[in-house]
Parts: C-alpha cells; sequence; structure tokens
C-alpha cells in the first residue's frame, strides 16, 4: 500500500528523525443531538505528514476532520493544536485559527461563484488581512504551479470540476497553513483528474512541509498519505499501516 | 400536471409548505398595499369630486331654478365654504347633503363646523352665521369629514344679489374635472407607489427560487418536461399569490377605516371613500396571481435547468452606455425649457411632462449602468473581502441588483421633485410670518361699490382688543404706472404701513396695503396721487383693511364685524395667511403625500431587498458556509450581504434626490423664475428614517446568514 513511488523527494520529517505532533484528538466525543458520531476518537499527527482518514460512510471521519479543524467543539476529550487547547478556545479564536493556521479543501461548491479563480484563491489571505495588490500578486503565482495558466479570470461556473479543485487547492495552501484538511477532495472528480488532483496536493502540500488531514473512502486516494487510520463507529482503529 | 403543481405546493412537506406561506405572506403585504393605493387614488378622486361640485355650473331644465352662490370665509387660517341657496320654486332641486332647502334665515353646517361654532365665542364665529340651526349637512356633500361647510337659506332676491350667483335646476353633476391635471396627480401617485409594490410582489415570488429549480432538475431528471416543469412553477406561484392575495384583500378590509383617518391629502377620507371598483378588484385578484406566474415563468428563463441540474445562463450582457440616453434626454428638454416657454399652460405641459417622463423612464433605464460602474469602481479598489465580493455581485449581474432598488429610486425622484417645488414655492409666497404686521392686517375688498363706510364701524372696529388701526381705500380712479388700485390721504396712513413721498397728500397704494409677495413696513414710500383731498372723498370706497395685534381673537372679531357689515362679501375678509395658508396647505398636503410615498416606497424597497438577500443567500449558502469553516468570521459574510444591498440603494438614493432636486430646479426656473430652495431638513429625517427602515428589513435577514451557513450545511449538501 505504500506509495513511495508516487511520493516527491524532500519529506521534512523521515521515520526515526526526531518528530514532533502538530495537531492530535486525545479521547473524543462527539453526538449530533441523541446520535453519538465520536466515541473515545484519538489521532495524532506529526509535522509535515499526510494521514489519511478512511472509514465508511457514517463512521465519523468528517466529524473527527471537523473537530481538529476546531470547526466542531468535542462534547469530551481535547483537541491540541501545537501544544494549543483549541477545544477550550472560544469562537472566534477557533475561527482565527482556521483563517491564518489551517486550509481547507472540501469535495464541491467551494468558491465564490462571483468572484474570479485568482480573487478565490487570494481570498483566504485578503480575509487575514493582506493587501489586495499583494494578495492577488501571491494567488497568481499558484496558477503556474498547479498548471492553471491563463485561467486567473474564470468565474466557477466556467471551469472545469478538475480545475475548480485545483483552484480550491491554491486556495487551500495559498496562505502556507500549517495543516490543510481535505474532505473527500477528489469525490467529485472522475478517477484521472481525481489522481491529478491528489499529486499536486501532496507535490505542493510537501514542498511547503505543510501537515494535511485527508478524508476519503477510496484507498486509491489513501494510498497518496504517509499514514491511514480508519475510523469505525466512531472510533479510530489503530493504525493500519505506517508508511515507512 | 395542475393538480400535481398545487399537490407540491401545499403538500410537498415542511419546507414547500413554509415557502408557500412566506410567498404568501410577502404577496399579502404587496396587494393589501397596492389596494391601499386604489382605493387612496379613488378616495382622492372622491374628494376632488365632492369639491367640484360646490361649485356648480348653471344649469337650465323642468325643475324650478335654485338660486347658488358659493363664497369663502375664513376661521383661524381654516377655508369655510358658505353655500347660499334659495329656491324658486317647489320643484327647485335639493343640494345634495341635506333633506331640503333651507329658508331665509335657516342654515345647515357640517358635523366639523358645528363642533367649531360651538368652541368658540360667537363675537368671533357664530354672529357671522345668524339663524336657526336646521341639522347637519352629511358626507354625501362634504370633502372630508374636517370640511368646513355651511348652507344657508336666504330669499331669492337676497341670494340673487350675492356674488357669482347662478341659478342650477340639477345638483349633484359635478363638473367636469380638469383631467390633465388631476391625471396627472393620480399618474405621479401611481408611479411613486405601485411601482415599488409590483416590484416587490414580482420579487417575492422569487423567494427560494433556487431550491425550487433544484427540485425541477430533478423532476426533468425522471422525465418531466421542460413544459411540464413551466406549468408546475406557474401554479405553485400562482397558488401562493392567490393565498398572498386573500389575505391581502383582509388586510386591506381590516385596516380601511383607521388608513382613512390618516390626512393623506391633508384631511381625512371617508373610510366609504376608500372603495374599490369592479376593475380595481379584478385587476388585483386577477393580476397578482397572473403576474406571480408571468415573474415564475421569466425567473425559469435566466436559468437552464436540465435533468442534470440546474446552471444559471451565462453571465448576462453587461448593460451599456447608451442606456443614459433617455435620462440626459430629458434633462435636455428641461433645460431647453428655461429658453423656451409656451405661453399657454398646455404648451408647458408638452414641454415638461415628457421632460419629466424621460428622467423618470431614464433613471430605471440607466439604473443597471450606474449600478454597474458604480460596482466596478468598488470591485477595482477593494481591499477587504466583503467589498471585493459585494462588489463582484453586483458588477456580475446589475439588473439583478438593482431590480429591487429600481421602485426605491423612480419613488424618491418624483418625491424630490414634489418636495423641492413645494418647499420653494412654499418659501416664496407662503403665509406671512406670524407676529408679522402682515400677519395681523384684516383686509376687505368690497364688490359693489360703495360711497363711504359709516363712522360707526370704524367705532365698533377700533373698540376691539388688539385693532390698531381702520382704514377705507378708495378706488384709485387712474390705472397708474404703479399699478395700486387705491389712494387715501396721507393723514389716514397707518405708520405700520409706509409713510408718504414728499409733498404728497394723497398717495396710491394697494388694497392690503402692502404689495404682492413684499411685507408690509414703515419705511415704504408710496407715491403720490394727482388727487386733491376734496377729490379723494368723492371716490367710492374699495377696500377696508383693519390693523390688529395678529391675535387670533383680534382677527376673528374684526372678521366677525366687518362680514356682519357687509354681508355680501365674495371671498371673506381675510389676512394674506387665509389665502397662503389655503395655497400653502394644498401644498403641503402634496408635501405630506410625497412623505408617505418616500416611507412607504423604502418600506417596501427593503422588503424586496431583504427577498434579493435571502435569494442570494440561499444560492451561495454553500460556498459561504465553507467560507466560514475555513475562518472567515461572520462579520465578513453579513458585511458581505450588507453591501450589496444598502450601496446600491443608497447610492441609488442619492442619485434620485438629486436628479429629482436638479429637475425641480429647472422646472422652477423655467415655469416660476424662482431658484430650488433645498427641502427642510424634515425631508431629508424622512428619508433617513426611511432608509434605516429599510436597512432595519434588510437586518432582519442576518439571522438567516448565520443559521444557513452553520457546519450543517457543509455536511448535509
Amino acid at each position: 500500500m505504500d506509495r513511495d513511488d508516487r511520493r516527491p523527494t524532500g519529506r521534512p520529517a523521515e521515520r526515526g528523525a526526531a518528530v514532533s505532533v502538530v495537531i492530535e484528538a486525545r479521547d473524543v466525543e462527539f453526538s449530533f443531538g441523541q446520535t453519538p458520531a465520536l466515541r473515545g476518537a484519538s489521532v495524532a499527527v506529526e509535522a509535515g505528514e499526510i494521514l489519511a482518514v478512511m472509514g465508511p460512510s457514517g463512521s465519523g471521519k468528517s466529524t473527527l476532520l471537523h473537530c481538529l479543524a476546531g470547526i466542531l467543539v468535542p462534547d469530551s476529550g481535547e483537541i491540541l493544536f501545537d501544544g494549543a487547547r483549541v477545544h477550550a478556545m472560544v469562537e472566534t479564536e477557533r475561527s482565527s485559527l482556521r483563517r491564518d493556521r489551517f486550509g481547507f479543501v472540501f469535495q464541491f461548491g467551494q468558491l465564490v461563484p462571483e468572484l474570479t479563480a485568482v480573487e478565490n484563491v487570494a481570498l483566504p489571505l485578503l480575509l487575514s488581512g493582506v493587501r489586495r495588490k499583494q494578495a492577488l500578486h501571491k494567488a497568481y503565482d499558484w496558477f503556474a504551479r498547479l498548471g492553471l495558466d491563463g485561467l486567473e479570470q474564470r468565474r466557477s461556473g466556467e471551469l472545469s470540476g478538475g480545475q475548480a479543485q485545483r483552484v480550491a487547492l491554491a486556495r487551500g495552501l495559498v496562505a502556507e497553513p500549517q495543516v490543510l484538511f481535505a474532505d473527500e477532495p477528489t469525490g467529485a472528480l472522475d478517477s484521472l483528474t481525481g489522481e491529478q488532483v491528489m499529486d499536486l496536493l501532496v507535490s505542493a502540500a510537501r514542498e511547503q512541509g505543510t501537515t494535511v488531514i485527508l478524508v476519503t473512502h477510496e484507498a486509491r486516494i489513501a494510498a497518496y498519505a504517509d499514514r491511514e487510520v480508519m475510523v469505525r463507529d466512531g472510533r479510530v482503529n489503530a493504525p493500519d499501516r505506517i508508511a515507512s | 400536471m395542475i393538480r400535481f403543481g398545487l399537490r407540491l405546493a401545499l403538500a410537498g412537506g415542511r419546507e414547500a409548505l413554509t415557502r408557500l406561506l412566506v410567498i404568501a405572506a410577502a404577496v399579502a403585504i404587496g396587494s393589501g398595499l397596492l389596494l391601499t393605493t386604489l382605493a387612496g387614488v379613488n378616495a382622492t378622486n372622491a374628494q376632488l369630486t365632492r369639491y367640484a361640485s360646490m361649485y356648480p355650473n348653471a344649469s337650465t331644465g323642468d325643475a324650478d331654478p335654485l338660486w347658488w352662490s358659493t363664497r369663502q370665509d375664513y376661521f383661524h387660517g381654516e377655508q369655510i365654504v358658505r353655500i347660499d341657496v334659495a329656491a324658486t320654486g317647489s320643484t327647485a332641486p335639493t343640494p345634495v347633503g341635506i333633506p331640503s332647502i333651507p329658508g331665509p334665515g335657516e342654515y345647515y353646517a357640517s358635523p366639523a363646523f358645528r363642533e367649531l361654532l360651538a368652541a368658540h365665542p360667537a363675537d368671533q364665529l357664530g354672529d357671522r352665521y345668524p339663524g336657526r340651526d336646521l341639522g347637519t349637512v352629511g358626507p354625501a356633500a362634504l370633502t372630508s369629514p374636517d370640511t368646513l361647510l355651511v348652507i344657508a337659506g336666504g330669499s331669492p332676491d337676497q341670494v340673487a344679489e350675492l356674488p357669482a350667483a347662478k341659478q342650477v335646476t340639477s345638483v349633484g353633476d359635478a363638473p367636469a374635472l380638469p383631467e390633465t391635471a388631476v391625471n396627472l396627480i393620480l399618474g405621479v401617485i401611481a408611479g411613486g407607489l405601485l411601482f415599488p409594490v409590483l416590484i416587490f410582489i414580482g420579487t417575492a415570488t422569487r423567494l427560494s427560487a433556487a431550491r425550487r429549480e433544484q427540485r425541477f432538475a430533478a423532476m426533468r431528471l425522471v422525465g418531466a418536461t421542460p413544459r411540464q416543469i413551466a406549468i408546475v412553477a406557474a401554479v405553485e406561484a400562482a397558488a401562493a399569490a392567490v393565498a398572498g392575495t386573500a389575505v391581502g384583500f383582509g388586510l386591506f378590509y381590516a385596516f380601511r377605516d383607521p388608513l382613512a383617518g390618516i390626512p393623506f391629502t391633508g384631511m381625512p377620507f371617508f373610510p366609504s371613500d376608500m372603495s374599490l371598483g369592479v376593475l380595481d378588484t379584478l385587476l388585483v385578484a386577477l393580476g397578482v396571481p397572473a403576474g406571480a406566474a408571468v415573474a415564475a415563468q421569466i425567473s425559469l428563463r435566466r436559468v437552464r435547468i436540465s435533468p442534470l441540474g440546474v446552471t444559471r445562463r451565462v453571465t448576462p450582457r453587461a448593460p451599456r452606455a447608451y442606456r443614459l440616453i433617455p435620462m440626459v434626454l430629458g434633462v435636455a428638454v428641461l433645460v431647453f425649457a428655461l429658453g423656451y416657454r409656451p405661453e399657454s399652460s398646455d404648451g408647458q405641459t408638452a414641454i415638461f411632462l415628457p421632460g419629466l417622463l424621460l428622467i423618470m423612464a431614464g433613471l430605471i433605464f440607466a439604473g443597471p449602468w450606474l449600478t454597474m460602474v458604480g460596482a466596478r469602481i468598488m470591485a477595482r479598489y477593494a481591499n477587504r473581502p466583503a467589498t471585493l465580493i459585494a462588489a463582484r455581485r453586483l458588477a456580475d449581474n446589475p439588473k439583478a441588483g438593482f431590480r429591487a432598488i429600481s421602485g426605491i429610486m423612480l419613488a424618491l425622484f418624483v418625491t424630490s421633485v414634489a418636495v423641492g417645488v413645494i418647499t420653494t414655492i412654499v418659501a416664496n409666497r407662503g403665509p406671512a410670518p406670524t407676529g408679522s404686521t402682515d400677519a395681523g392686517t384684516v383686509t376687505t375688498v368690497f364688490d359693489e361699490e360703495r360711497a363711504s363706510v359709516p363712522d360707526t364701524l370704524f367705532a365698533e372696529l377700533r373698540a376691539i382688543t388688539g385693532v390698531r388701526s381702520a382704514t377705507a381705500i378708495r378706488e384709485n380712479p387712474v390705472v397708474t404706472n404703479s399699478g395700486e388700485v387705491g389712494v387715501i390721504a396721507c393723514t389716514d396712513l397707518p405708520s405700520a404701513y409706509g409713510r408718504c413721498g414728499d409733498g404728497a397728500s394723497v398717495i396710491e397704494v394697494p388694497y392690503g396695503l402692502s404689495r404682492w409677495r413684499e411685507s408690509a413696513s414703515p419705511a415704504t414710500v408710496w407715491p403720490a396721487a394727482s388727487l386733491t383731498l376734496d377729490e379723494l372723498q368723492r371716490l367710492p370706497v374699495g377696500a377696508m383693511v383693519v390693523g390688529t395685534d395678529g391675535s387670533a381673537a383680534a382677527v376673528e372679531r374684526t372678521r366677525t364685524v366687518l362680514e356682519v357689515a357687509f354681508p355680501t362679501f365674495w371671498v371673506g375678509p381675510n389676512v394674506p395667511g387665509d389665502f397662503e395658508s389655503d395655497f400653502a396647505d394644498t401644498l403641503r398636503a402634496w408635501e405630506q403625500l410625497a412623505n408617505v410615498i418616500i416611507i412607504a416606497s423604502l418600506a417596501l424597497g427593503g422588503c424586496s431587498l431583504a427577498v434579493s438577500v435571502i435569494g442570494g443567500l440561499t444560492e451561495r449558502r454553500r460556498p459561504f458556509s465553507l467560507l466560514r469553516l475555513s475562518g472567515a468570521p461572520v462579520r465578513v459574510l453579513r458585511r458581505v450581504v450588507a453591501l450589496e444591498s444598502a450601496v446600491p440603494m443608497l447610492a441609488v438614493a442619492a442619485v434620485a434626490i438629486g436628479m429629482g432636486l436638479l429637475a425641480a430646479h429647472l422646472f422652477l426656473r423655467a415655469q416660476m423664475g424662482y431658484t430650488l430652495i433645498a427641502p427642510e431638513p424634515r425631508f431629508y429625517v424622512i428619508v433617513v428614517v426611511g432608509l434605516a427602515a429599510c436597512l432595519g428589513v434588510i437586518a432582519s435577514t442576518l439571522p438567516l446568514l448565520e443559521r444557513i451557513t452553520g457546519p450543517e450545511t457543509a455536511r448535509s449538501e
């Protein structure tokens, strides 16, 4: 299952070297009303690591991602990011954490339809208070890196699914986040386009040293990760496999 | 398919029912206002017709003629209409509103006038109307519950001698109203208020359009044809509109009485005058649901619903600058009128009306272009993400952005023209300020020749507390360069009204002792008349001028004494404020109406905007919720929504008011030679309050933003 052949060189945290946990969930429990989604889930992710969170539908993998990202607050347990207690933060602190330290790529529909592609990419920088000119300048760089040259002024409705997802990837990474959360990023794409997006995601993340937490139910996509964990019935199983 | 559409609308689950109820509620408010407007127009028409019927034309017929004379009296600045009648035979027609023709020494009075009689001393009012009170004049003869009307009886000889006396053989046949003026007035009301109402109803039917379109796509997937989709959409929209219209009728009849009591035109309506004709009823009952169905069809044309989903059609073509042409042409017409002013009023109407209509149509036509230019400039310089998103959305589809506020633009333009013109005219021709010499000067001009005024009358007048002078002005026998129609001896001129030129013993003066549009002043120097004092004494008396301290009691007692002494007046003794306040009251009534239009159109505009906001949010709930998940603070999204709505609304308000005041200025310069005087702060306060109410309505949608962009949206879609 290892996919070292696909992994670009320069991975910052090789096994055996000194590694540090950047984000961690400890005994997290979360319920939607009376329905439990997580029942004591624990997982730790190292800096620069790409972790695939797998599991069947309804297993709680997206809920785990949302708890890790500070979108949802666990009913019990802890979320730690860089030593900070995310679960104890107030909403504004968690929002600013998501805005400044995290990046996100979702399955579809994340681009603001009125904005051009380049403005969509620049959006996280604008939200962080970067001046428009600088933000756009930085956003333009990503179009060449992700093979999107010439699409800068297009609207989301004028992009193909793969193109839109690459724009979304650029948006997720443009602010150089410490952690990129990708929730089924290829779920709406065909297999070839999905692989292209994953190639770009992995290489860009490695280049920046960004930690990636990737939620997927496709083994083919999970194979891009350094490590996989399986979520079943709200619990994270012991790692099935650690990349060598 | 119609039944299926109805089932979807009525039994399509909680969401479908909620949508139906919300649209129906919006349509109910809109159609309620539409009915109120139509009924208000009818009530105004009824008021004008009854007012006109107080001044009938002479007529001939088989019946015995009724002598009729309509005169004006005043009390505390309010006009009293006094109708003197005398039957010449048993078949003479009875005036409308009373059971029988009053005989000599008898009268009927309107309820408001009877209250006035009861509330004030006889020497201030009652003594002017001696005789037997026969009862109350009914509503059929009154323009409003507040109308001050007296129908007094006299002998045929007495009434025949009164000014403007005429014989009528039938009553109640109101003379034709000046149609152009009435149509223009009603057109202004309709343009100012109906347009925003219709826009609101049209926008309301677009509520939750995105959700509905997704459902239609699912139906296409299972085999529904585009035509079937169109039928379902029309049925759904019409069903909500029918329910809303029915509730709208209920709301109208429930609130009709209190609404009639609001003096929209300066005086309240009779509730029965706020009526709906068959055409009005059919127009609303059938027109609103049909309009909603048509609006649903139009909205479907903007999207392509395929079995695989809903796609917006390509970005609409950007509006072009040629859209400015009608507005520029309209301004050019008014500028042209500055240099070329036709003599006849028809000719003037032929220039001003098309000019104003061109500007009105031009504003609506140019609105999308102006919105687009403004949005593009905003987008170019936007540093904040909220500003950028809002500007891009507006620039992307400026027609949609402008649609919801087009009603506000038209209403604010119309009312700015009206308020600008009214303020300027009232300022130039308004009543004399309280406490001034003019405010206390009572003048009566005689309609028949009088050789002299008895000394006893002077004594009686001077005995009234507050009276400072009483002067008889004789008729000037010559038409002079100064144009003054009266002459008096220098010794008779009270010092408050000026002084004589050097060496003059007799001077030429106007009948009111102050010139038209000038205030009385001790500094005025009156020109000498080429008459001796002896020649002066032989001239007939043309007018009496009584100077008082301006107190209501002194003015009214003076008026009473003069009316008793000279009972055959046409227009009662008056202070300049009476005429002017008549005129100013009429203008202020229109100003009042303009204010009502401002508030109503802004509130409606706010509702239309709120519906647009909800539609826009629903369309973008996923990207917005994902932005929130990515750490975008809710306040950024709130700012997007606020900017998308508030910026064009405020910009449109500024453009509409600016264009309105410009048009008013051009009209005033061309027609009256006046320079526009800026409206009073009250106007701006009303606009600001209206805009604030509008923003309040928009703000009420913001909780929805938080609710529909919560984390569950990202999970469930």
